[in-house]
């Protein structure tokens, strides 16, 4: 009862910004585009391997709504097929990095001390290293593949929510309720995952997704500069790269993919944002 | 680079106030253009396209080849004479340095000796052929060979002589004893040639800065550039506006096609050719499985769309960047035989072909690589693994920097199943392009990533070399051609054909006029030949 009183109440909140609502419904359609890619698309087959130097280069037009890349193929179909890398790349680099940083960040808030000193020291280094160079380093030793790619990602994105939990536990992990839950003898794992992780949730949540745009970015970058996805799997970064040499004169090469980023990032901030306030402030 | 290009109209607008007022009034004319980084300016260690634009800028050769032709011509050298295995070169006695001292024949000597001595750039051509090379007087020169080697003559058009005086007082500590770094700091950063061209400035990954050289012993017209003005790797979009806004004059043949026709569509551009000096290969790793086996290789061959390939090159109408590839070599060389016939795309000889074969296409992941900077590569490699995918190999692309590609291509282990190459003749013999793409003595660099070595092809080239006669020499290469075609070392995928987009500011002959073309890369960019409008 208290629960849906909560939730409908958040609700409220998250659906009295139209952004927010505007955020995720692009956010769905997104998701749901990349999801049915192989319906949804015109020339499905052009995601994989497929050449046609007939139609190559080919501005817009009704058959090719985004013009036609260098081998020929559709644009726009490439573009959608290009969400699923991004959106994966989102919800794998996070998945790892999330996890990680928010039990590191957790143990060194709550033991404190040398270990949480150790801890945060680590930390402190990752996030000194540019997180540009340290992808690429990390791409520099091990192969350049997709797998090494979020790998490399994950690398660079656990310290920061490390550093939230742990000023976070810190705060609470004096409040009354951990302190009773010690006193009645509760282990340290129910304490650090039954106490206080719940009440870090609102905040994770809120970076988790303001972040997903962020990874997909960098995501970008990375494979702006060549080190992403192997050709002929559909990536964004790189259709912006290949198509930047060819400005001005085949605009829709990189423009096209270039704004399909924009979007998908503005989705997931508005959203972020969204959320924020719908846990309140304090953030 | 924009502020450098300010600062560097600034000096020139300075330059050209001090001579408005100093009398006749005559405007600097300054032709800029591009190629890809880096420039070497040492003529002993030139080796890329752009090396070789600076090389026959700065310095002079003995000989050099006839335009449009391969016949070689006297330069420095007035004349020679051949006798068994000794060339006597008498030179030019009016020929002068920059530092103003008098070409002679103790400089040729020492341009020679300090060229094999480094081993860098085109030393191959050189070292292990040439048994003494002696200056009787100063006129003359005699080389003595350790053996018959029919291409060299062409090879000279490789040999810069240098002001043996200027580089002398300006050794620096090194490696060479009493030599000590043979003159390689200074001759880095400035030139010390008889060249109708000087360095103003360099800087090898950014710009080089030339201006006309006045006492260059055949005088250089008045219609030639002043000052010349070799920017290094712009990006290709930069490139593209540099032209369109008249602030670049000659683009390099490495822009994209879609580019080229793009700025030679706007007013005042055209494109100019260099045809007949190079081709284009998909050089298969015949060392590593599948492709060391005969079937496999030529079941590749039979995937490339040679068809298709070519409608790709074609810029416009009458203008294209490739054209049919009979065998290894350009035709119009010698030894090159157009009775070869042109690749077939035929994906059913290629599963017949890929029966023979001992291996079976799932077995394997067949990387195809491509060199970062040149899409057109990459546009050819998805073609490859679509038609691949057909035949049912399992297929990843690569992309490697230029750098990285010659590092790989130094183990056949770690060279890449298929790489491609793009090969633009050094001298106009053809043993400049099958030994060093083909013979094992010189396995192991970017030209060589077949990886052939194979005995007989070995012999054949060697039976080249040392055979005089040019008929028979023609012979053995049409031999050779036939046989690298039959074991299907490479897929020769077209001839390449040089495409520069030219503004109407400057007019090239070697580029823009038939018949016109030298037969070894650089040279058709001697700034003296060309004519400011």
């Amino acid at each position: 009862m208290m629960a849906r009183r909560f939730q409908s109440r958040a609700w409220y909140r998250f659906s009295a910004e139209p952004m927010a609502v505007l955020g995720l419904v692009l956010l769905a359609a997104i998701t749901l585009a990349a999801i049915l890619a192989p319906f949804v698309t015109p020339f499905p087959e052009h995601a994989s391997s497929f050449v046609d130097f007939r139609n190559m280069s080919q501005p817009p037009s009704a058959s090719h709504w985004f013009g036609t890349d260098l081998v020929g193929r559709d644009v726009l179909t490439r573009v959608v097929y290009g969400y699923r890398i991004s959106l994966t790349v989102g919800i794998v680099v996070l998945g790892l990095a999330v996890p990680l940083g928010v039990t590191l960040g957790m143990i060194a808030g709550y033991a404190g001390g040398r270990l949480g000193a150790v801890i945060m020291r680590i930390t402190d280094v990752f996030l000194a290293i540019p997180a540009l160079v340290l992808a690429m380093a990390v791409l520099g030793v091990l192969d350049r593949t997709l797998i090494n790619g979020l790998i490399a990602l994950a690398v660079l994105w656990w310290p920061w929510y490390t550093r939230m939990v742990y000023n976070q536990t810190r705060a609470i992990r004096n409040e009354g309720y951990v302190v009773a839950a010690q006193v009645v003898g509760a282990s340290h794992s129910w304490v650090l995952f039954g106490e206080i992780l719940p009440n870090l949730v609102p905040s994770i949540l809120t970076k988790f997704t303001l972040d997903l745009g962020f990874v997909i970015l960098v995501a970008s970058a990375l494979s702006f500069l060549g080190l992403g996805v192997e050709p002929p799997t559909p990536d964004l970064g790189s259709m912006v790269a290949e198509g930047a040499g060819y400005l001005p004169d085949m605009w829709w090469m990189p423009v096209f993919p270039g704004l399909a980023i924009l979007l998908v990032v503005l989705a997931f901030n508005l959203v972020g944002d969204g959320l924020r306030s719908m846990f309140g402030d304090g953030m | 680079m924009t502020i450098l290009g300010r600062s560097i109209q600034a000096t020139a607008s300075a330059v050209l106030l001090a001579s408005l007022a100093a009398a006749p009034a005559v405007a600097q004319t300054v032709l800029t253009l591009d190629e890809h980084a880096i420039g070497e300016i040492d003529p002993a260690k030139a080796t890329d396209y752009a090396d070789s634009i600076l090389f026959y800028n700065l310095y002079d050769t003995l000989v050099i080849p006839e335009a449009g032709g391969t016949e070689i011509l006297p330069h420095l050298a007035e004349s020679w004479s051949i006798d068994g295995t000794t060339y006597t070169f008498t030179l030019r006695d009016d020929v002068r340095f920059l530092s103003g001292e008098v070409m002679e024949a103790e400089d040729v000597v020492f341009s020679l000796e300090r060229m094999i001595a480094l081993g860098q750039g085109f030393s191959s051509l050189f070292g292990g052929v040439i048994e003494s090379v002696e200056a009787p007087d100063p006129q003359t020169v005699a080389i003595t060979l350790s053996g018959p080697y029919a291409p060299f003559l062409g090879s000279l058009v490789r040999l810069a002589v240098v002001d043996k005086d200027t580089v002398m007082a300006n050794l620096e500590d090194g490696d060479y004893g009493e030599m000590g770094d043979y003159g390689q700091a200074f001759l880095s950063t400035t030139s010390a040639g008889t060249g109708a061209y000087s360095i103003d400035s360099h800087d090898p990954q950014n710009l080089t800065v030339m201006a006309k050289n006045d006492e260059y012993f055949l005088g250089v017209p008045e219609a030639a550039p002043d000052i010349v003005r070799l920017q290094y790797s712009i990006e290709p979009a930069t490139l593209r506006a540099l032209i369109t806004r008249g602030e670049l004059d000659i683009g390099d043949q490495w822009m994209a096609p879609e580019i080229k026709a793009a700025v030679a569509a706007t007013d005042g551009v055209g494109l100019g050719t260099e045809a007949g000096i190079s081709s284009f290969y998909l050089k298969l790793n015949n060392q590593r499985a599948p492709l060391d086996d005969v079937h496999c290789r030529r079941a590749f061959a039979h995937a490339f769309d040679y068809e298709s390939i070519l409608e790709l090159t074609q810029i416009t109408d009458d203008i294209a960047f490739g054209r049919p590839a009979h065998g290894p070599l350009p035709l119009g060389l010698l030894g090159a035989d157009e009775g070869i016939p042109t690749g077939r795309f035929d994906l059913d000889a290629a599963r017949a072909e890929l029966d023979l074969c001992q291996y079976d296409a799932g077995d394997f992941q067949i990387q195809l690589n491509w060199v970062a900077g040149n899409p057109i590569q990459e546009r050819i490699q998805l073609m490859m693994q679509l038609n691949l995918g057909q035949l049912g190999f399992d297929t990843t692309i690569t992309t490697t920097p230029w750098a990285m590609f010659t590092e790989l291509a130094s183990s056949a282990e770690r060279t890449p199943h298929v790489s491609p190459v793009n090969f633009i003749l050094t001298t106009p013999d053809p043993d400049s392009m099958l030994y060093t793409m083909y013979h094992s003595d010189a396995a192991g660099t970017w030209a060589s990533v077949d990886w052939v070595m194979s005995d007989e092809v070995d012999r054949m080239i060697e039976a080249g070399r040392t055979e005089t006669d040019p008929e028979a020499r023609a012979q053995i290469y049409r031999e050779l051609g036939q046989k690298l075609v039959e074991d299907q070392v490479s897929i020769f995928a077209y001839e390449l054909v040089g495409v520069f987009p030219i503004r109407d500011v400057v007019h090239v002959p070697a580029l823009q006029e038939a018949g016109q073309t030298y037969s070894v890369q650089g040279m058709n960019f001697m700034f003296r030949e060309m004519q400011m409008q």
